[in-house]
């Protein structure tokens, strides 16, 4: 009796740990799909956003090859999904159904199916094996950071630190915001990216690292002049030392945004904060506030992409947007004004392209009707324009309509009277300085009046940045095509 | 029907007499002290140490909160666990309590059930009082009610009721708490380390010996059947993951299965050796 209680209790110990060990092969298998499903997430973002990004490495490319792979595998087993606007390639293209899928965060559950069943089997099989093998650039999983570092046949560093490196990640965070307090921004470099190394998901950290790279590092620079740029191999671009650190922080938030996929702040800060104030690139500021609106974000953030939109030219898309956006936000307070402001710039570029036709017309009636539209069109943006200075003096409004005006004087051959006028307009609003400074300059050399030495230094840095950025540059080598 | 209600109020009896007695010990209780301060300080901490940008100081320091309280209640929380577990037999054994309760009429399995089950209410008692003031903390901190701290404090149970249970079975082979105490920090250590192993296995082979290739299968057996701390690492991970997250949700339940089974096979390793114990 004795040996069979005996017996029966080692019968049930070796049923509860083969029990567990079962348990724990499908816990395994779980988080091993888990990687793969935010690998997907990640390389879907990577395809969409950085796919014409000539700079790729060898593990890039493989991680395109293998995505692609994926992408076909699963077209059959995805019913088909609504295309949005934007879900068309650069070449106008819709989107595969995969990268529909993985952008969208109602599929989530239907994508971590495919990851985690046998229709991606074959390729779960050969990203574990690229991983181990570090063939591919991974992704932190986010129940498992470590799988951005401990691949392959090392030890796991970070199991040493048993789960603790978020509270490692913490305290060296601090030192690097001590050393920023105490203006040793060089130190702070190594440190950041240690600091995201032990902690892939500290999406603080990568925000503001790359703040304080394109920001408080180049606080003391000045902007590089054009002969003294170099061509920089890896970003295809001439830049100087103080442009270079906008790119490092471009290259941070990448890679935040290839461990953190779907966090809007990162595409936000590389958006705004880096291509729209930084760099002027009001395009690649759009496409990435875009991303960002996408994922659940701070109410500001749409805005931000409007005003892009308003920067990079798309007044009807910004116009769009501000009224979609207030009436989300109904008691919103700028939405108003700048929804009449891009009204009145939809006016403005209907006008500017009318009197675009009016001279390049050739019969003189088509002409006149030409002259005629535009000068209705600048009538009707004027008084948009004037309906925003009702509740006083709106600066942007003063200086659209001085710019209106002078568009007429340079049209009729006063260049004198619209120089004056665009001088007047550039102090009125600052947002016009660019703009007005360019037309002012350009009144001035067709109506033979001496420009003064600011402008002559202007002109010439104008004429030398054009020389070269006509320069050859050397071949381009594309990512691999979908 | 009468003899199941029998044992379950047996063994309850046990088991608060386990809670209650586990409760006047000095060392679990300045452990809880501990952990109370630095989850209550962590709020001053990560104001006083923050100085970052106007703006993501919040942010900043809510993260800085999170990570230092469960941090805070890994390590006092396994503290406690392992003193607990390793104490509980071998203290009875040594003050001669075991045999006064063995001779009346109350089994031995009946006996460690309700040892186990002992452990286990001071273990949540414990835990919940930790995590209900990081709860608090957090709201006070955001404003928002932190559901999903709930389930990282009960994966963070399950991870500590693997790591229990075996402690506690080795303590019933031993005559003091100072040896299953040390073997309890062992296995939470070992446990966290287990993944050490696939590595070896991925590793042998290279040499092409017969004993290298041993080593490598060992290495992978021992992988399958171990348990493996580092699956509760989601954890640590739950606290900033989006409200719809596909695998944290099919993940959850079946970590919770894998503590359960482990917990089962600890506690018959447990009675398998108590029934053998001379007394």
């Amino acid at each position: 009796m004795n040996t069979i209680r005996k017996s029966l209790v080692i019968v049930c110990f070796a049923v509860a740990v083969a029990l567990g060990a079962w348990q724990g092969a499908r816990v395994r298998h779980l988080r091993e799909s888990e990687r793969f499903y935010r690998w997907i997430l990640a390389q879907s973002t990577q395809t969409r956003l950085f796919a014409g990004d000539t700079d790729l490495s060898e593990q890039q490319k493989l991680d395109f090859e293998l995505y692609y792979e994926i992408v076909d595998a699963a077209d059959t087993a995805i019913p088909d999904l609504p295309v949005g606007e934007d879900d068309y390639d650069a070449d106008g293209k819709p989107m595969r159904k995969m990268t529909i899928a993985a952008r969208d965060e109602q599929y989530s559950a239907l994508v971590f199916d495919l990851a985690s069943g046998d229709v991606l089997a074959k390729q779960r099989e050969e990203f574990l094996q690229y991983s181990r093998e570090r063939k591919i650039s991974s992704v932190a999983s986010e129940f498992d950071p470590a799988a951005a570092y401990s691949e392959g046949v090392n030890v796991s560093l970070a199991n040493i630190f048993f789960g603790f490196r978020k509270v490692a990640a913490n305290f060296i965070w601090l030192q690097v915001d001590k050393y920023w307090h105490q203006g040793m921004e060089q130190r702070m470099i190594p440190l950041m990216t240690m600091c995201t190394w032990l902690d892939p998901t500290f999406v603080d950290a990568f925000q503001l690292g790359a703040w304080h790279l394109a920001y408080n590092m180049t606080a003391k620079l000045p902007d590089t002049p054009e002969p003294l740029k170099v061509w920089n191999e890896k970003y295809k671009a001439r830049i100087g030392e103080k442009e270079l650190y906008y790119y490092i922080a471009i290259d941070f938030l990448k890679d935040g945004i290839r461990k953190n996929p779907r966090n809007h702040k990162l595409y936000f800060d590389l958006g705004y904060a880096i291509y729209n104030l930084k760099m002027k690139d009001y395009d690649n500021a759009v496409k990435y506030l875009t991303e960002a609106v996408r994922y659940p974000h701070e109410v500001w953030v749409p805005r931000m992409l409007n005003i892009s939109l308003e920067e990079a030219g798309r007044y009807e898309q910004a116009l769009a947007g501000w009224e979609t956006y207030l009436k989300r936000n109904p008691g919103n307070l700028t939405a108003p004004t700048f929804i009449v402001r891009n009204k009145g710039r939809i006016k403005e570029k209907q006008a500017n392209e009318a009197a675009e036709r009016a001279r390049n017309a050739t019969d003189p009636q088509a002409a006149a009707a030409a002259k005629a539209q535009a000068e209705t069109l600048r009538d009707e943006a004027i008084k948009i324009y004037e309906s925003m200075n009702q509740a006083g003096e709106d600066p942007f409004a003063v200086g659209r309509i001085m710019k209106i005006k002078a568009d007429r004087l340079f049209e009729e051959g006063l260049y004198l009277e619209a120089a004056a006028v665009l001088q007047n307009a550039r102090w009125k609003s600052a947002l016009l300085w660019d703009e007005a400074t360019d037309m002012m300059i350009q009144a001035k050399i067709k109506g033979n009046i001496p420009l003064d030495l600011s402008e002559k230094k202007y002109v010439l840095r104008k004429e030398e940045a054009e020389k070269y950025k006509q320069a050859p540059k050397p071949q381009q080598q594309p990512a691999p095509a979908q | 029907m009468s003899e199941v209600a029998s044992f379950v109020r047996g063994t309850w009896t046990i088991a608060v007499y386990t809670w209650r007695e586990g409760m006047r010990k000095k060392i679990l209780m300045a452990f809880l002290i501990l952990s109370v301060l630095v989850i209550v300080g962590s709020n001053f901490m990560t104001s006083f140490l923050t100085q970052v940008t106007p703006g993501s100081e919040v942010d900043m320091e809510v993260k800085q909160m999170k990570d230092l309280c469960v941090t805070a209640i890994s390590i006092f929380g396994v503290l406690i666990t392992i003193f607990i577990s390793a104490s509980v037999v071998p203290n009875e054994v040594e003050n001669k309590v075991i045999y006064t309760v063995l001779s009346k009429p109350v089994r031995r399995f009946q006996y460690l059930l309700g040892k186990f089950a002992g452990v286990q209410l001071i273990v949540i008692l414990n835990l919940i009082l930790m995590a209900a003031l990081f709860f608090v903390a957090l709201y006070l901190k955001e404003r928002i009610m932190p559901t999903l701290l709930l389930w990282s404090t009960l994966l963070t149970y399950f991870e500590f009721l693997i790591v229990s249970a075996f402690t506690f079975a080795l303590s019933c082979a031993a005559t003091s708490a100072v040896l299953p105490t040390i073997a309890g920090l062992f296995i939470y250590i070992t446990g966290n380390l287990t993944e050490y192993l696939k590595d070896v296995f991925v590793r042998a082979g290279q040499t092409d010996l017969w004993i290298d290739r041993m080593i490598g299968y060992i290495s992978y057996g021992l992988y399958q059947i171990l348990p493996n701390l580092q699956n509760f690492s989601l954890k640590n991970q739950i606290l900033y993951l989006a409200s719809n997250d596909p695998p944290r949700d099919i993940l959850l339940p079946n970590l919770i299965a894998y503590g359960l089974l482990y917990a089962v096979a600890g506690y018959l390793m447990a009675y398998w050796i108590f029934r053998r114990k001379e007394m």
